[in-house]
């Protein structure tokens, strides 16, 4: 069982919630799921919240993957089959992430269904939402962006004082791959710009996701060409790529675009998620997972004529 | 039930006839002030809407597109350069252990 990665998951998702949704909406959210009765649209708003509490769960499994892979990859102790175990059990992060979306999910679906307009709850009960007061929606955003930060550094701490002393590189030397870090944020800003102001927060969401399934992409292709050409030092650059890019895309979408989605939804600005964005928060950390996968093969196949 | 245009037709009689005789002159130079400033204001708010927000706005939106074009292009250049990354060493160390592993063990 991985503690930590449980523990990041759980405080990860509350950070989440936080940065993304008020205390007032999380607790309505939470009275409706246990089966409290509201009105067709604050049922609406309550569904939006658990199918996002889902999807951070899962963005954020995903992210807890790379991140714990970082480390084991950083890591000196055990020899290459320690490397190998630690690996593999970063991806365990995973599995918790969607085992808690699955529960996420639940609530969403049965307050979804009763809150269309042709449920059993009341009808012509269609009310704006409710005014909040900025200070309220700031401090609690400001909470949750603090938390997350906090849970994030202890979990890397935390998994990087389990190793061997000596043994991981330092922790921005880990974590910081220069050109994969320059094409995440230069490509998401850039398709953010170009996608223009109409489009919202949306923006963000095929910003981070399309930059970094093109970062993913590149990176498997050098790798590739790294086994092609039997070079070691391609295959590794190659390699730090993938797992740089997929976890800064997995941070920018979990901490920037999809809280100012759910602040678009809840404040009436926007009925519901674009179905782009729902297609990219499912996809992109299953393609991440995918790319792990192959990461790990690629770490631990042996090449019998290292060039370079 | 009369229809929208006669119901209009009729509120414009009603005025009409409300308004027959002239404002007196002070009501009617204090209505003209104030359509005036009304008038100046509304002019003001779209020229600042029109020119002094929108060229600072096209301006950072330029800066920003070009900033982040050069920092995707940056990348992917030192990507392409296979630029030293502690991280990509590493894991060139653990392969290179691992293919020497694999030697030994034929």
């Amino acid at each position: 069982m991985n503690k930590a990665g449980l523990l990041y998951l759980v405080f990860g998702s509350v950070a989440a919630a936080l940065m993304g949704f008020t205390v007032p909406e999380i607790a309505a959210a939470f009275r409706q799921a246990a089966g409290r009765a509201g009105t067709d649209a604050s049922r609406r708003r309550s569904a939006h919240f658990w199918e996002a509490a889902a999807r951070n769960a899962w963005i954020l499994g995903a992210l807890g993957s790379a991140l714990n892979f970082t480390i084991a990859l950083g890591s000196d102790s055990g020899g290459i089959s320690g490397i190998s175990g630690r690996m593999v059990q970063s991806l365990v992060v995973m599995l918790y992430g969607l085992v808690l979306a699955v529960v996420c999910l639940i609530p969403a679906m049965k307050l979804a269904e009763a809150g269309t307009p042709a449920g059993p709850a009341a009808q012509g009960t269609q009310a704006a939402p409710a005014r909040r007061p900025a200070g309220l929606v700031a401090s609690g955003r400001v909470l949750g962006y603090v938390l997350f930060a906090a849970t994030v550094a202890a979990t890397i701490l935390f998994l990087m004082g389990g190793q061997a002393r000596g043994g991981p590189l330092p922790l921005n030397k880990v974590l910081l791959h220069g050109p994969a870090i320059l094409v995440v944020f230069g490509g998401a800003v850039a398709l953010a710009l170009f996608a223009g102001r109409g489009v919202g927060a949306r923006a963000l969401t095929l910003g981070f996701a399309m930059t970094g399934v093109i970062a993913l992409l590149m990176g498997l292709i050098q790798a590739l060409f790294g086994f092609a050409h039997t070079n070691i030092k391609e295959i590794s650059s190659a390699i730090a790529f993938i797992i740089t890019a997929a976890a800064f895309a997995l941070l920018g979408l979990v901490a920037v675009a999809a809280p100012l989605e759910d602040r678009e939804i809840m404040d009436g600005r926007r009925d519901k998620a674009g179905p782009f964005s729902r297609l990219f928060w499912v996809v992109f950390p299953l393609l991440t997972f995918i790319c792990l996968v192959l990461t790990f093969i690629m770490v631990v196949t042996p090449m019998t004529k290292p060039g370079g | 039930m009369n229809s929208p245009r006669q119901t209009v037709r009729d509120v414009d009689e009603m005025l009409r006839k409300a308004l027959a005789d002239d404002l007196p002159a002070d009501v009617a130079e204090g209505m003209r002030v104030r359509i005036d400033r009304f008038r100046a204001k509304r002019t003001e708010d779209g020229e600042a809407a029109g020119g002094a927000t929108a060229w600072p706005w096209f301006f950072r939106r330029t800066v920003w597109a070009a900033l982040s074009i050069l920092m995707l292009i940056a990348g992917i250049l030192l990507q392409g350069a296979k630029s030293p990354s502690p991280l990509a060493d590493r894991i060139a160390s653990i392969k290179a252990a691992g293919s020497g592993v694999e030697q030994i063990r034929r």
